[in-house]
C-alpha cells in the first residue's frame, strides 16, 4: 500500500476522491477551506468526475447535497464551526430523510468570542441531530474512518449520515504519513452507491420531507433510533472487514493500558496521543495509569465504555468543549450515564483545550496528578477547568462610564 | 525524539517548511514526524510558529513543543519584535539562524544562552538560487547540518513539494547546507 503525505484536510479529500462522488457542494471556512479548494482542483483536473456546485452558504451546501444524493449519487461536502451551525436545520433533514451523506467536519470553536481554532463545541452542538459521529486521533484515521463511514452510513439497515470529526490545525493542517489504498482497493471496499427507500426522479415523482402527522412522527423517530442501534453493530463489522483488507485496526472505543489501571483518563480526538504519551511516562514510574479513547461518539458505545472502565478506581473525562450550564461536559455526561449503576470508581469531568488552547503533556500530567490525589485519599474532588489563567475573571473587564 | 520549533515572519514560508520537513523525515528518511502549526490571524509580517517532533518510532505527542531540542529562526529581526525564541530552551538547545551578521549571532547567544549555533545567510541563498527572498528551503538545508534530517532527504522533499521551482529550491537548500557555519 503506497505511503503518501497528507495533512488532515488532504486525507479527507483523498478519501472523498476514492469514494467517487457525483456531486460536490462545499462552502469554504477556516480551517476546512483547503478541503473545498482541493475538491475543486480534483474536479478541474479530472481526478473526480463530479458536478461541483458553488453554493452561497453551508445551508445551501447541505440542501444541495441532500437533493443530489436522493437522485442516486454519492455527494461530498465538508464544513467547520459556524458553518456547521448554519447547516443545523438541514442536517436534521438529511438525518430524517435517511440520506446517508458522509461529511468531514474540521472542529473549530463556535462564537462568541470569535475564534478560528480548535475545540469541539461545533460538533457537540450537533450530537443529537441524528448523525453518526466519529472522532479521529491521527491523519491516518481521517482517511480510514471516512472510507468506513460510507459503508456504515449507507448500510441498508442504518441509512444515517456521518460526521467524520477531526481537530482544526492539530489534524487538519498537520502533515503526516498515510498508508493509502489504491483506487481499485478503495473502490472494492467502499463499493458503488445504491440509493434505497426515498429518491428523487422526475419520471417517478415522490413527496420528500412533507408534513408528518403526529400519529406517524414518533414512529419515524423510532426508525431512526433503530438505524443507530444497527449502526453500532455495523460499525464493528465494517471495521473488522477494513482491518482484514488494509491491516489497520479501527475502534468504537480504544483501550490503552486499562487492564490493571487504577487511574485513567477518557479522551476524544487529537489530544489522545498526548494522553497515551503521559500514560507511558507514568507507567515507567510504576503508576498504573490508563486511557480510554472515544472514537465513535454517536451512537455512543455505552456498553464498551462500561466494560473498559469497570476496574478503574478514579476516572477523569476530558471534554474539549465547555458544556455551559450542563452538569458535566458532553463527553463526561455520556460516560457517567454509561457507568451509572455499574458500581465503578469515581468519575470527574475536566474541561480544557478551548478555542485552540493546547492540551499538552503537561496538561495531562496535571490531570493525572489530581486523579492520583483522589486515589491516594489526599483529595476528594478535582478542578474541572484546567489550564485556566489566574486572572480569568478580570480579562476584558470594562468600566462603565456612568 | 527531537523536538523542533520554527520561528518566522509571515510570508517566509516557515509553516510550509515544517510540512516539507515532515515529508523529508517520513518519506525520505523512513522515520516519523508530527507538525503542529500555530496559525495566528495570518498576515504577512506577523510572527509565525510551527512545532515539529521527529522520532524513529510513531510520534504519540500531538501538542506544541515547549522544551525544544532545536530552535530554527527564519529571521534574525525576531529578537527585536518581542518574540522570545529562547522560551523553554536550555544550554543544550541548538539554534539554527538565518543571519549574515556576527553581531546578531552574539546577541542571540548572550540573550538566550544557546550553546550551539548554526548560522547561514538563507535569504542570500534563496536570492542567489531562486531569485526570491523566501528563505524556507534554504533554512531546511541549514537545519540538515544538525543531523536531525539528511540533506538528501531535504532536497528530495523540497523538489517534490515545489513543482516547477523544485529544482531551484533544492539548489538553495544544498547551497545553504554547504554555507552553514557553526558559530
Amino acid at each position: 500500500m503506497p505511503v503518501k503525505m497528507f495533512d488532515g484536510n488532504g486525507a479527507a479529500v483523498e478519501a472523498i476522491r476514492l469514494a467517487r462522488p457525483g456531486v460536490i457542494a462545499a462552502y469554504p471556512i477556516t480551517p476546512q477551506s483547503s478541503i473545498a479548494e482541493h475538491l475543486a482542483d480534483e474536479v478541474a483536473n479530472g481526478n473526480i468526475d463530479a458536478e461541483y456546485v458553488r453554493v452561497e452558504s453551508e445551508h445551501s451546501a447541505m440542501s444541495v447535497s441532500i437533493g443530489a444524493q436522493l437522485t442516486g449519487v454519492r455527494v461530498a461536502t465538508a464544513t467547520a464551526s459556524v458553518g456547521l451551525a448554519l447547516m443545523h436545520e438541514v442536517c436534521g433533514v438529511a438525518a430524517g430523510c435517511r440520506v446517508p451523506i458522509v461529511m468531514p467536519v474540521v472542529n473549530r470553536s463556535l462564537v462568541a468570542p470569535w475564534s478560528l481554532w480548535c475545540d469541539h463545541s461545533d460538533t457537540m452542538a450537533e450530537r443529537d441531530t441524528g448523525w453518526l459521529q466519529f472522532y479521529c486521533a491521527t491523519v491516518q484515521e481521517i482517511l480510514d474512518l471516512t472510507l468506513c463511514a460510507y459503508r456504515i452510513s449507507e448500510h441498508e439497515e442504518v441509512l444515517t449520515p456521518s460526521m467524520v470529526c477531526f481537530d482544526g490545525f492539530y489534524l487538519s493542517h498537520s502533515m503526516q504519513r498515510v498508508d493509502t489504498p489504491t483506487d481499485e482497493e478503495a473502490w472494492d471496499f467502499v463499493k458503488p452507491y445504491v440509493r434505497r427507500n426515498m429518491y428523487l426522479d422526475p419520471q417517478d415523482v415522490m413527496f420528500i420531507n412533507d408534513l408528518c402527522p403526529t400519529v406517524e412522527h414518533t414512529e419515524m423517530k423510532y426508525q431512526q433510533m433503530m438505524g443507530f442501534r444497527r449502526a453500532a453493530e455495523v460499525a464493528k463489522d465494517v471495521f473488522a472487514e477494513y482491518k482484514q483488507k488494509f491491516g489497520r485496526e479501527l475502534h468504537t472505543v480504544e483501550s490503552y493500558m486499562l487492564d490493571d489501571a487504577d487511574v485513567a483518563v477518557v479522551t476524544i480526538g487529537s489530544m489522545s496521543g498526548t494522553g497515551k504519551y503521559v500514560v507511558n511516562q507514568l507507567r515507567e514510574k510504576g503508576i498504573k495509569a490508563g486511557l480510554l479513547r472515544i472514537c465513535m461518539f454517536r451512537p455512543f458505545p455505552a456498553e464498551e465504555v462500561r466494560e473498559a472502565l469497570k476496574n478503574v478506581k478514579v476516572i477523569g473525562v476530558v471534554d474539549r468543549s465547555s458544556g455551559l450550564g450542563a452538569a458535566q461536559g458532553p463527553v463526561c455526561s455520556e460516560v457517567k450515564a454509561a457507568l451509572y449503576g455499574a458500581g465503578v470508581g469515581k468519575v470527574f469531568g475536566f474541561v480544557g483545550g478551548i478555542a485552540g488552547r493546547d492540551i499538552s503533556d503537561g496538561s495531562f500530567r496535571k490531570i493525572f496528578g489530581e486523579l492520583l490525589d483522589v486515589y491516594e485519599g489526599k483529595a476528594d474532588d478535582c478542578n474541572t477547568w484546567f489550564d485556566v489563567r489566574d486572572d480569568a475573571m478580570n480579562i476584558r473587564e470594562v468600566e462603565m462610564p456612568c | 525524539m527531537q523536538k523542533i520549533k520554527f520561528y518566522g515572519i509571515g510570508g517566509q514560508g516557515a509553516v510550509t517548511a515544517a510540512k516539507i520537513l515532515s515529508i523529508a523525515v517520513s518519506v525520505h528518511q523512513d522515520e516519523y514526524a508530527i507538525t503542529v502549526p500555530a496559525y495566528g490571524h495570518e498576515r504577512r509580517g506577523a510572527p509565525v510558529f510551527a512545532h515539529i517532533i521527529v522520532d524513529d518510532k510513531p510520534v504519540l505527542l500531538n501538542c506544541y513543543v515547549y522544551e525544544p531540542d532545536i530552535v530554527v529562526v527564519f529571521d534574525d529581526k525576531l529578537i527585536d519584535m518581542g518574540v522570545d525564541v529562547g522560551e523553554g530552551c536550555t544550554p543544550d538547545t541548538i539554534l539554527v539562524i538565518n543571519t549574515q551578521s556576527d553581531e546578531m549571532i552574539e546577541r542571540y547567544r548572550s540573550e538566550y544562552g544557546f550553546g550551539t549555533i548554526y548560522a547561514c545567510d538563507a535569504t542570500g541563498a534563496a536570492i542567489a538560487n531562486i531569485g526570491l527572498s523566501i528563505p524556507n528551503s534554504a533554512m531546511l538545508g541549514a537545519l540538515a547540518k544538525t543531523g536531525v534530517v539528511s540533506i538528501e532527504a531535504v532536497t528530495a522533499a523540497v523538489k517534490e513539494s515545489f513543482g516547477k521551482v523544485g529544482e531551484k529550491n533544492a539548489n538553495a537548500a544544498e547551497y545553504a547546507y554547504e554555507h552553514t557555519v557553526k558559530a
